[in-house]
C-alpha cells in the first residue's frame, strides 16, 4: 500500500524539513499506525479482512539488524541461549549460541565452521531447521531472527 | 594513559618521518651530545661549549636523547608526545625510541612492523579491529581484523613487551600461544569484544605466563574446549592483581580456583562467570577480603537464612570492595546481605541483573559514593528519582534496555534522566535508553548539566518525535550540544531533521565521536558534520538519507579523522571511486551483501553502497578483505 495515512502523528512543522522524502523515509519502515480499515473481532469479512491482515502483516514491526544498539551479551536470552545442533548423517551434535549471533547470516557462519563439509557432501544444498516450543520444526529463516532466538529449542541441519 | 600512532593532522610537518614509517631502527642511530645536521645552521656561533662561571645552558638543539627522554617521559598523554615529536627531527627521534605505550586505535591505519620499528621500546601496546557497529551485528563474520599480524610483529620487535590489550579483534588460540612463549615479563592480558579463541588459548597464557598480573576477557566469545585452563596456573605462582572471566560460559574447577585466589594475595579485582554459585562466590570472599572489584557471576538462589548469613558475614569482611557488578537475577531477599559495603561502592554494574523493585533500589539508594552506575530500565522512572537523591557524586549513569524488542510498556520515560541531571552535579557522561523524550526535557538536561562529556541517547523506536508536541527533538539536542561546551561523545535518535545537524555541525567544537541512526531529510545534515565539527574523529551513521555530494564536497575532512561508517544510505560506487581516487590515504571499503560476490569492477556508477567504511592509513589497502568487502 503506497498511502499510509495515519491517525495521530502530524508530520515535522519546521520549515526546513521538506526535503526530498519517499513515504517509506517520511513514515518510517516500522511505525505503528492505525490501519486505514477497522477490523471486527470476530474474523473473516472476505477481501476486506484480507487486505487489513496483509496490510498489518507489512506492517508489523520488523525488526532492523542492529537495532536498538545493545551488544548480544546484554540481550534477554532464553535457556542461557545455547541449543543443540544436529546435522543430518553426523554422528556428533555441536551446541550454538543463538543470542551471541545478531543475523541468520552469522549463524550460518557458524553453522559451516562447526559442520565443514565432508567429501560426501560439499556443496550440497542444506536447510537449517529449528524447533519450537510446541515440538513443530521450522525453518530458520521465515520469522525476523530475535524472534528465532526467543523460540528455538534445538537445531537441525537437512540435506535438501 | 596510552600514547598513540596518529597520522599527524598536519603531514607537511615532518615529511620525511610521517610518510616512511620505516625509520631506521634505534640501534643505528642513537645520538649523544651533538646537534643533527638538520639544526647546524641554528646553532649559534661564538658561545660554543664554554663553560665559563655564568653557566651557559646548552641550547634546545644539543640536549642529549637521555634528557629529552626523561623530559618526554612526564607527557603520559598520547596527544602531547605527538606534538612534542612534531617539533623537529630530534625530537621526533627521541620521542618514539622512548614511547613505552602505544594505542592503535584502527588496525589498519599502520602496519604492525611499521610500528614495532618505529615505536621499539613499547612495553604497553593496545590494539583496536572492527568498527564499532560491530557490536550491534552490522559487520558480517570474517571481516579481518586479525590479531595474528600484530602478535607476531611484537614477538620480533618488542620481546620485553608487558602488556598487551585487543578490542573487536580475532585472536586465535595461535596468538595466545604466541604470547605466552614470545615475552618473557609479560603481565597483562587484556581482551575486549573478541572472538576466535577457546579455553585452550587461554592454558597456554596460565602455562606460560608467569608473571602475568591481569587477566582480564571482556564480553569476548571463547569457545568452551574444557580445557582447565585455571589448572594450568602453577602452584607457585601468586602474581594475579586481576581476573576477570565473566564472559565464559563453561565450568571452572572451583577447588582450583579457590587455592589460586588464597594464593594470590595481591588479588584486587576478580570477575566470576555465571557458573560459580552463589554459597561459592561466600567462600571465595571470605579468603580474598583484600578485594577491590568483584563480579559476582550468577547471583540466583531460593532464599535460604544460612546462605544469606554467610553472604553477609562474607561482605562484611570486604572492607576495601569498590567495585560491584553481575548477572543478579537475583532474589532480592539476598540483596540486604550487601548492605554493609554499599557506603563505600564507586561502581555498581548491574546492567546484566533482572532484579528489580523495591529492593533494588533501596540497595542502590544506599551507595552515596557511587560514582558510576550501570542498570537496567527496570528501575523505572522513580528509581532514578531516588538515585537523584541519593548518589549526589554519580559521574555516569547508564540505563540498558531490558526489553530492546517487545512492544511491552514503557518503563522508563524522559523524566527519569531530567530527575538525575537535576540532582548529581558531577553527572558527566550518560547512556540511556528509552521509549519517550521531549525537547523541554532535553532543554532542561541541557540547562542543569553543561558540563556532559558524553551523551548519548536511544530512543527505542527510530523517528519517534516528541511525545507531547509532535515536533522533531531538533530542538533539544541542538540545546544540547549549544550547552555542553565540552562534549565529546553523542549519540542522537528520534526524529530529527537537517536542522539539528546544522547546529551539532556549528555549536560540537569538542566532538569526537558521533553516532547518527535514522535521522535527516538530505545531503545537508551530513554537510554541516563534516564542514563542521573541528575535532571529529569517527563518524557513524546508519539509515539515513545522506547521499554522495556531501561526501565528495568534504573529502579532505576525512583524512583528519580516524574512520567514517555510513550503512544504508544513498551512497552510490561512483562516488566512492570518485572518493577512493582524490584521496589516495584513505582506504574506501565498501560492503555488500554477502551473499552477491561479483566483483566491484564490473558495477556501475550508480550501483548502490549498502555500506561504506572509510579510515585513513598510511599502510596502503589490506589484504585480507573476505569477499563481500570490496576496497575501491
Amino acid at each position: 500500500m503506497e498511502l499510509e495515512l495515519e491517525l495521530g502523528l502530524a508530520p515535522p512543522n519546521h520549515a526546513g524539513s521538506c526535503g526530498k522524502r519517499g513515504t517509506k523515509e517520511a513514515f518510517g519502515i516500522d511505525k505503528a499506525g492505525l490501519p486505514l480499515i477497522l477490523r471486527d473481532d470476530d474474523g473473516d469479512h472476505g477481501s476486506n479482512c484480507s487486505d487489513a491482515r496483509d496490510w498489518e502483516m507489512s506492517n508489523k514491526k520488523k525488526r532492523l539488524v542492529g537495532w536498538p544498539p545493545v551488544k548480544s551479551a546484554h540481550r534477554p536470552r532464553s535457556n542461557g541461549g545455547h541449543v543443540k545442533v544436529k546435522m543430518e548423517g553426523v554422528p556428533i551434535g555441536r551446541k550454538v549460541d543463538l543470542s551471541r549471533h545478531a543475523s541468520y547470516h552469522q549463524l550460518h557462519h557458524t553453522l559451516r565452521l562447526m559442520f565443514p563439509s565432508s567429501t560426501s557432501h560439499h556443496g550440497d544444498p542444506y536447510a537449517v531447521t529449528y524447533e519450537e516450543g510446541d515440538g513443530d520444526w521450522m525453518l530458520v529463516g521465515d520469522v525476523p531472527w530475535e524472534d528465532t532466538v526467543m523460540s528455538a529449542k534445538r537445531l537441525k541441519i537437512l540435506l535438501v | 594513559p596510552a600514547a598513540s600512532l596518529s597520522t599527524p593532522s598536519s603531514p607537511d610537518a615532518l615529511p620525511a618521518a610521517a610518510a616512511s614509517p620505516r625509520a631506521p631502527p634505534a640501534r643505528a642511530s642513537r645520538r649523544v651530545a651533538s646537534p643533527g645536521p638538520a639544526t647546524a645552521r641554528a646553532a649559534p656561533m661564538g658561545r660554543g661549549g664554554a663553560r665559563d662561571g655564568a653557566a651557559a645552558a646548552p641550547p634546545w638543539h644539543s640536549l642529549p636523547d637521555e634528557v629529552l627522554e626523561h623530559a618526554f617521559s612526564f607527557l603520559p598523554a598520547a596527544a602531547d608526545r605527538g606534538a612534542a615529536a612534531a617539533v623537529c627531527h630530534g625530537w621526533l627521534g627521541a620521542e618514539r625510541r622512548s614511547r613505552r605505550r602505544l594505542a592503535v586505535a584502527n588496525c589498519y591505519a599502520a602496519a604492525p612492523r611499521d610500528a614495532v620499528d618505529r615505536f621499539p621500546s613499547v612495553r604497553a601496546a593496545e590494539v583496536k579491529g572492527k568498527p564499532h557497529f560491530a557490536d550491534f551485528g552490522l559487520v558480517p563474520p570474517a571481516w579481518g581484523a586479525e590479531a595474528a599480524p600484530w602478535v607476531a610483529a611484537a614477538a620480533d620487535g618488542w620481546p620485553l613487551l608487558e602488556e598487551l590489550s585487543f578490542k573487536r579483534m580475532v585472536v586465535t588460540d595461535e596468538c595466545l600461544e604466541m604470547i605466552a612463549s614470545s615475552f618473557r615479563n609479560f603481565q597483562v592480558l587484556r581482551l575486549v569484544s573478541c572472538e576466535g579463541f577457546s579455553t585452550a588459548g587461554l592454558a597456554a597464557i596460565t602455562e606460560g605466563c608467569r608473571n602475568l598480573r591481569e587477566l582480564d576477557l571482556q564480553e569476548n566469545y571463547i569457545e568452551d574446549c574444557s580445557s582447565h585452563w585455571l589448572s594450568y596456573f602453577p602452584e607457585s605462582f601468586t602474581s594475579l592483581e586481576t581476573l576477570n572471566f565473566s564472559c565464559l560460559e563453561g565450568e571452572v574447577n572451583f577447588a582450583v580456583l579457590e587455592r589460586l585466589v588464597s594464593r594470590c594475595r595481591n588479588l584486587k579485582t576478580l570477575k566470576l562467570n555465571n557458573a560459580i554459585p552463589l554459597d561459592k562466590v561466600a567462600s571465595l570472599l571470605r579468603k580474598a577480603p583484600q578485594l577491590v572489584e568483584l563480579g559476582t557471576g550468577k547471583f540466583s538462589a531460593e532464599y535460604h537464612s544460612d546462605l544469606f548469613a554467610k553472604l553477609e558475614a562474607a561482605f562484611a569482611g570486604c572492607k576495601s570492595l569498590r567495585r560491584l557488578s553481575g548477572a543478579w537475577d537475583a532474589v532480592p531477599d539476598y540483596l540486604p546481605a550487601f548492605y554493609c559495603v554499599c557506603e563505600g561502592l564507586t561502581s555498581l554494574n548491574l546492567s546484566y541483573a533482572t532484579v528489580r523493585g523495591p529492593e533494588l533500589i533501596k540497595f542502590i539508594s544506599r551507595c552515596k559514593n557511587l560514582q558510576q552506575l550501570w542498570v537496567m530500565d527496570l528501575i523505572e522512572d522513580h528509581g532514578l528519582a531516588v538515585v537523584a537523591g541519593s548518589c549526589s557524586k554519580l559521574q555516569e549513569l547508564r540505563v540498558f534496555p531490558s526489553d530492546p524488542f517487545g512492544a511491552g510498556q514503557v518503563l522508563l520515560t524522559e523524566r527519569g534522566l531530567v530527575d538525575v541531571s537535576a540532582s548529581c552535579p558531577m553527572l558527566e557522561s550518560v547512556l540511556y535508553f528509552c521509549g519517550q523524550m521531549t525537547n523541554e526535557a532535553l532543554i532542561t538536561i541541557a540547562k542543569n548539566r553543561p558540563n556532559f562529556t558524553c551523551f548519548r541517547l536511544c530512543i527505542l523506536e527510530p523517528r519517534t518525535p516528541d511525545y507531547v508536541t509532535r515536533e522533531s527533538l531538533d530542538a533539544g539536542f541542538s540545546a544540547i550540544v549549544e550547552s555542553c561546551k565540552g562534549l565529546r561523545r553523542l549519540s542522537v535518535s528520534g526524529l530529527l531533521t537537517d536542522l539539528v545537524f546544522k547546529s551539532i555541525g556549528a555549536n560540537g567544537n569538542c566532538l569526537e565521536m558521533l553516532s547518527i541512526a535514522f535521522a535527516g531529510n538530505s545531503d545537508l545534515g551530513l554537510h554541516y558534520i563534516l564542514s563542521g565539527c573541528k575535532t571529529l574523529k569517527k563518524l557513524e551513521i546508519r539509515d539515513c538519507p545522506f547521499g554522495n555530494k556531501p561526501l565528495l564536497a568534504n573529502a579532505a575532512k576525512l583524512e583528519t579523522m580516524r574512520s567514517l561508517w555510513m550503512s544504508s544510505c544513498s551512497l552510490t560506487l561512483g562516488a566512492c571511486r570518485q572518493l577512493a581516487e582524490k584521496m589516495p590515504r584513505l582506504t574506501v571499503e565498501i560492503m555488500n551483501d554477502p551473499g552477491r560476490t561479483c566483483p566491484v569492477e564490473s558495477l556501475p556508477d550508480d550501483s548502490p553502497v549498502e555500506t561504506l567504511y572509510v579510515y585513513r592509513t598510511i599502510a596502503g589497502p589490506r589484504s585480507d578483505t573476505p569477499d563481500y568487502v570490496q576496497i575501491v
